[in-house]
């Protein structure tokens, strides 16, 4: 007998995604397997973000639908690590490093429970991966941008996931801050772990990725870098034919209204 | 001006008088536990950007007290409270739905809400009080607030509430202010945003109800605005936020119901309003780090030591931003003379 | 009252009062929606909200230093108080970091106890009814005439008719400019309208509407008819003009309609016209043309109505293209209700033949099915071709696109296409009729 094949860590199978009655995402079927560096690439408005808030459950999912680990996100919740767009949060909110750090822990308390002594240590050793330990105590605003990302990296380390999820973390970060987030992904990718990375500069990602898929409102290729960054793939991908589908979301969206 | 003289003997007399000191005091405690949790609640919707929902809570109070009294015909603080409480949640959810069925901006249906649900409240009042019907003037009491009548046994179910709403704010601290801070995030490790959300909105409710008798519901809502924004400027944590805010509150508390007593004719919500308004703007200009102040003053010191060429320009940048987080454009910028330039 | 309304026939007494209070009440809420149309769209809302509010220690003051609850130091000191409110609330936003809604919320809230501490307080001295000033009381406002020649009128109908000319004359003067920087701040500021002045005349006339009437309707209440009749014209037209114009005219109906309402009921008029523009409101959301509520579920149903009869004609098609030759087809069964209401009705205009078993599509039917085949096979083939998808997994997105692909779309994936048959090998129909 054939041994059974394990499930693939992230499958997303005919996901389309709606905003509002108007699709964004076209049947996107992508299955990785094993662990890596995925990067997630395609022009502005080509839905990577909205792929990964799909995968988590914060867009619905108006047709197919999204595993891990062969099963649904609500079984392996401890297992899948967010982190997203550095705008999304307010960054005068009155926390320090540390408290933002220590929320990475919070799924695993659960309710009620305080983050202990053993929190701690795993939220600084965190910062320390990060660069970050000496500022532990300073309030997030005072930082930079790329310092912001960092913590919002710390925090994702902090969860102790097998697959994370980053939403842009290189957008609007100095270089040196960028090499540091890149070496801190690639050392979770060499401790088996998958980092799928939301990601808009093409050059970087010929330098940096093991696996990327090309999106542009529809999965255009997905398999090893080297074989999807072709010219015919990127043309398809960056080249006007989005056209098309947008105007088809748009037609979806005013039948839905009007028919 | 006569008054504000007279009030200083008229303190003096009024506390060693046996029924006066009895009856401050009863009023000192509900106003200051209303206070103190008010500010601890208003903390929470402050941090979930969503200041005003203490102010259309308190709006719509009066239609839902106004139609318990109809229905029951009983007019005891408790039953006026539920009746309260009912309708300004109905209110919220009502806040909710129209932002999720409709167009309308956020801001507009806030002020559709707080605008028609008090409409309904004065128009459901003045109906019962042209028929004559009992219990309107108690009603009508909860508006403007009446401490004064505020009993021994009001009070003590005031700071029960007020008690068990802090007690449960602290219990629940680690998961609000992760939803607060990162909706995404929680969400994503399968924080039930929406709960926590509702969970907040009850609170704001049952603060603003609990705060009706004595502030009154068209003033209750600055008890939960107030404070919280002035405690912010003292402190960048959530935890001593919380107990600074709630010290806020207390403190305009007790400042107001003294200030009504020292000055007669004085109303004691709008005189508490007032004290917490106090605070807040001292703490807004003379806070250290955040006040306008110790700003202008850092600033000039910062351009200073600039133009001493002990700074770069780089430097200066960096350390602006570090001390304004919400982004230099906002804060008063100072332009370096031509003359001291290096 | 008789003596002062007597410069009437009696009988027309009655229809005098309901008539001036009406007037007053509809001047007050037309300047009111006006003014409020612009801070709805503007997202000042709450801005509108705080000045309803702080206007009440500007007026106190202005009565009390002028003696009477009216004249221009009362509307000089609305307007100080309301210019205050947004100054403070900006400074608020500038210099601690504060939220608008949060400043606006400490300012407003500020404000009104000051009000309302002058008010208890300077009761005794000047006649300021604290209650009147909060909740207004519409219906006194006929017995406190003044004569305009000779002409006799309420006094509030003359100051809330001099009110709305006059904040018509300022947002009409700079119409252009007001919808410019409503819709876009920064471009009007690189065009160079005054946008600072833009807005301050905005947040003065709102003060001025404000104050136009808070004698009849109440400080508090104006909220409601700052911000609900624009609200509800956003809704239903989609033109700055026209939102103006309908907010206006729901303004004065919810007027009329309120007094004549609390009239009847013998309750707060002011409370009765803003529970009717919240009825306009409620009933705008739920019918409002494309947005509304109803039609939108109706356009849900009537969509899944028609995906029913599109997915029952396509299947008969496909089973008919199988059998060849146009033969008639064994009946597959319907699996929910809305499939059996489908095939009623499909049999009942005559798309679909039934005997006794067999069914079969008639021209019509072929013709309808036709389109929804070839929209089908059309996005197999468009998919196959640019999407990275596996072959089994055409099926499912075309089977939903194919109810929401209109011809012109189809015309260009053909064209791209260049004839051929679908992934699966099947022929796509050609389009037809």
């Amino acid at each position: 007998m054939m041994p059974q094949p394990s499930p693939p860590i992230v499958e997303f199978h005919d996901v389309t995604v709606a905003y509002g009655g108007r699709p964004v995402l076209w049947n996107v079927d992508l299955a990785i397997e094993q662990a890596c560096l995925f990067g997630v690439i395609g022009p502005n408005g080509a839905g990577k973000s909205t792929l990964l808030k799909a995968a988590l459950g914060l867009v619905p999912v108006v047709g197919g639908y999204v595993r891990f680990f062969g099963t649904s996100l609500s079984r392996v919740r401890g297992r899948v690590g967010y982190v997203p767009q550095r705008e999304t949060v307010d960054w005068d909110f009155p926390v320090n490093v540390m408290d933002v750090v220590l929320m990475g822990t919070y799924g695993r308390l659960g309710w009620l429970a305080r983050p202990g002594r053993r929190e701690r240590a795993l939220a600084l050793e965190c910062l320390d991966r990060v660069g970050l330990a000496d500022v532990a105590t300073r309030q997030i605003g005072r930082l930079s941008g790329g310092q912001q990302q960092r913590v919002f990296l710390a925090r994702a380390l902090a969860q102790q996931a097998d697959v994370y999820l980053f939403d842009e973390p290189l957008a609007g970060v100095d270089a040196r801050s960028q090499e540091r987030i890149f070496g801190v992904l690639a050392a979770l990718r060499d401790a088996g772990r998958l980092v799928i990375v939301v990601h808009h500069d093409l050059r970087m990602a010929v330098a940096w990725f093991d696996r990327v898929a090309l999106l542009d409102m529809r999965l255009v290729a997905a398999g090893p870098t080297q074989e999807v960054l072709t010219p015919e793939h990127l043309r398809r991908a960056y080249a006007g034919r989005v056209e098309l589908l947008d105007e088809l979301g748009r037609a979806v969206a005013e039948r839905g209204r009007t028919a | 001006m006569t008054a504000s003289f007279a009030g200083v003997p008229c303190l003096a007399v009024a506390f060693p008088a046996t029924g006066l000191a009895y009856n401050t005091l009863v009023v000192l405690v509900a106003v200051a536990t209303v206070g103190c949790a008010g500010g601890v609640v208003g903390t929470l919707a402050l941090l979930r950007k969503r200041p005003l929902l203490g102010d259309a809570a308190a709006h719509a109070t009066l239609v839902g007290a106004a139609a318990i009294v109809l229905l029951t015909g009983r007019r005891d603080l408790p039953t006026l409270l539920t009746g309260a409480a009912a309708s300004s949640f109905a209110a919220l959810c009502l806040l909710a739905l129209i932002r999720r069925c409709t167009r309308t901006r956020d801001d507009a249906a806030t002020a559709i809400l707080i605008g028609v649900s008090f409409g309904a409240g004065v128009s459901v009042v003045t109906w019962m009080m042209a028929r004559g019907l009992p219990g309107s003037g108690t009603i009508e009491q909860l508006l403007l607030g009446h401490a004064a009548a505020v009993t021994a046994r009001d009070a003590t179910l005031l700071a029960a509430v007020a008690l068990a709403t802090v007690l449960v704010v602290a219990a629940t601290l680690k998961e609000t202010v992760a939803v607060a801070f990162d909706a995404a995030f929680a969400a994503a490790g399968g924080w039930p945003v929406g709960l926590i959300d509702n969970a907040v909105t009850a609170l704001v409710v049952l603060m603003v109800v609990v705060g009706l008798p004595t502030a009154g519901g068209v003033l209750v809502s600055a008890l939960l605005v107030i404070p919280p924004v002035a405690a912010r400027q003292w402190t960048e944590r959530v935890g001593p936020l919380l107990v600074l805010a709630g010290l806020v509150g207390l403190a305009s508390a007790v400042l107001g119901v003294l200030a009504s007593i020292a000055w007669p004719g004085l109303p004691t919500g709008p005189a508490v309003v007032l004290s917490a308004a106090l605070i807040c703007l001292v703490s807004i200009l003379g806070a250290p780090g955040r006040g306008l102040v110790a700003r202008r003053w850092r600033e000039r010191e910062l351009v200073r030591r600039w133009a001493a060429g002990r700074l770069t320009e780089e430097g200066l940048a960096l350390e602006r931003g570090l001390h304004e987080p919400w982004g230099l454009a906002a804060g008063p910028s100072i332009t370096v003379p031509e003359s001291r330039r290096p | 009252m008789n003596e002062a309304a007597g410069w009437m026939l009696p009988d027309a007494g009655h229809l005098a009062f309901h008539a001036w209070s009406m007037a007053t009440a509809a001047a007050f809420s037309a300047a009111c929606a006006l003014v409020g149309s612009f801070l709805v769209v503007r997202r000042m809302s709450l801005l509108g909200d705080a000045i309803a509010h702080a206007v009440l220690p500007g007026i106190a003051i202005g009565a009390l230093a002028g003696g009477q609850l009216g004249g221009p130091l009362v509307i000089g000191g609305a307007v100080a108080a309301a210019l205050l409110t947004a100054w403070s609330t900006r400074l608020l936003r500038t210099a601690a970091g504060l939220a608008e809604d949060a400043g606006a919320g400490v300012v407003f809230t500020t404000m009104f106890a000051a009000g309302v501490v002058i008010v208890t307080l300077a009761a005794a001295r000047v006649d300021l009814d604290p209650e009147c000033v909060l909740f207004g009381s519409l219906e006194l406002v006929a017995f406190d005439l003044m004569s305009i020649g000779r002409l006799m009128m309420p006094r509030a109908t003359v100051s809330a008719v001099a009110m709305l000319a006059l904040v018509a004359v300022a947002i009409g003067a700079t119409w252009r400019w007001q919808v410019f920087t409503a819709f876009d701040t920064p471009a009007a500021c690189v065009v160079g309208v005054p946008v600072a002045a833009v807005t301050a005349l905005l947040l003065t006339a709102t003060a001025v509407a404000t104050v136009g009437g808070f004698e009849a309707v109440g400080a508090v209440l104006v909220v409601s008819m700052l911000v609900v009749p624009a609200a509800a014209a956003e809704l239903l037209v989609h033109r700055m003009h026209r939102v103006v114009a309908v907010a206006i005219a729901l303004a004065v109906v919810a007027a009329c309609l309120g007094w004549l309402a609390a009239w009847a009921c013998n309750t707060n008029a002011a409370g009765m016209i803003a529970v009717v523009l919240g009825g306009m409101y409620g009933l705008a959301a739920l019918v409002a043309p494309v947005d509304g509520v109803l039609p939108r579920a109706a356009a849900g149903i009537n969509l899944a109505w028609r995906v029913a009869r599109e997915d029952w004609l396509a299947q008969i098609w496909r089973a008919q293209e199988e059998l060849g030759g146009g033969r008639a087809v064994p009946r597959p069964m319907p699996r929910s209700l809305l499939e059996r209401a489908a095939v009623w009705w499909l049999w009942l205009v005559g798309q679909v033949e039934d005997r006794g078993g067999l069914v079969r599509l008639s021209v019509a039917g072929r013709r309808e099915a036709e389109t929804v085949v070839r929209s089908h096979r059309l996005w197999e083939a468009w998919l196959g071709r640019h999407a990275d998808l596996p072959l089994d997994h055409l099926h499912p997105p075309a089977e939903w696109v194919e109810h929401h692909l209109g011809a012109a779309v189809r015309q260009r994936i053909e064209a791209e296409m260049a004839g051929g048959p679908d992934p699966h090998g099947r022929e796509i129909p050609p389009e037809s009729g």
